[in-house]
């Protein structure tokens, strides 16, 4: 056998995974920020008095003038619909049977990234969309407890 | 900076607090599978362990004989093919007693991870540099009786279990 060659019987390759389970905890903001959309079903911005700025989701500081924010807001479930696009893969590259919508919406000066449940065709940048919550027992205190925004159906 | 510190803000969580929800998270797991190609020498060296053997390779230049395999000698840079069993018995070159495992687990009896100096195997010059040395575990030994120089001899797994692995070896026992 020449250093070229390869035994046989050898394994080729050796196979292995990395457990790499972590747990990610939002931290005193986020925490307050998801408490109050699984047991309250509000979304909730931060106000900066002096740079006149609403931070979606709400932040503990300004990133403009780094002061405190202390007035935190309900910004209410209905925002605008500031981008959109459509998948037509998933997160593993294999084509998705139904495309999906996502997009953001947009609350104070800030917004949401979610998904979209709507005909990419009946689409307007700028109009309202609403957030639909998970009914409260389903919550988990995540982003998901909102399902997805829905354009708002005129009554 | 940190120095002017004597005391961090905020409090360790502990693990009743997640389990009965006073703060939220998010659980996610990465999918991290990989395949490693053994390539020519650790698949040969692989294959040994299999049927039982620990396989080195000798340089027929300057004589060297090195484990695990490789293709090219590290010190005369030339081919190295000549595939040698050699025994599984040696000597411990250096240990360690751990109380705590790879995930930070305190455990009481420790894990003893060892470079094993295989017998047959070249040494370079007077110091114990080796070139024949295999990390692995020792077992059935009391922790306070390991020490450098301590004989010892692989404890291998029934082989309708062995796969090709450095597992296939359980861990090294002392020779009585």
């Amino acid at each position: 056998m020449t250093f070229l060659e390869r035994d046989a019987h050898a394994p080729q390759a050796w196979f292995g995974s990395l457990p790499a389970a972590h747990r990610y905890t939002y931290g005193l903001t986020g925490e307050r920020f998801f408490r109050a959309l699984k047991d309250e079903g509000k979304i909730l911005g931060s106000y900066c008095p002096k740079c006149d700025h609403t931070y979606v989701p709400a932040t503990v500081f300004c990133e403009r003038c780094l002061g405190e924010l202390t007035d935190w807001r309900d910004m209410g479930l209905v925002g605008e619909l500031h981008t959109f696009t459509v998948l037509y893969v998933d997160y593993e590259g294999r084509p998705l049977e139904k495309p999906q919508v996502v997009g953001l919406v947009s609350f104070g000066d800030g917004g949401i990234v979610h998904f979209l449940n709507a005909d990419p065709e009946t689409l307007i940048i700028g109009m309202p969309m609403r957030a639909v919550l998970k009914p409260p027992a389903e919550r988990q205190g995540s982003i998901l407890d909102i399902q997805y925004f829905e354009p708002v159906q005129e009554a | 900076m940190t120095v002017r510190f004597k005391q961090f803000p905020g409090v360790s969580l502990s693990e009743e607090e997640f389990r009965d929800g006073k703060v939220l998270y998010q659980m996610d797991e990465l999918k991290a599978e990989y395949a490693w190609d053994t390539g020519i020498a650790i698949g040969t060296y692989l294959a040994g362990l299999k049927r039982g053997v620990i396989l080195g390779v000798r340089c027929s230049h300057c004589r060297k004989v090195v484990v695990p395999p490789r293709t090219v000698c590290e010190w005369c840079f030339r081919p190295m093919d000549e595939y040698v069993e050699l025994p599984d018995t040696g000597t411990v070159n250096t240990f360690s007693l751990c109380y705590i495992t790879w995930d930070m687990r305190r455990i009481s009896q420790p894990e003893i991870p060892a470079v094993i100096h295989i017998d047959g195997t070249s040494e370079l010059g007077p110091a114990s540099v080796v070139m024949g040395g295999i990390l692995h575990k020792l077992g059935e030994v009391d922790p306070n009786e390991v020490h450098i120089g301590m004989r010892v001899q692989a404890v291998w797994k029934p082989e309708s279990e062995r796969t090709g692995a450095i597992t296939d070896i359980l861990y090294f026992k002392p020779i009585r």
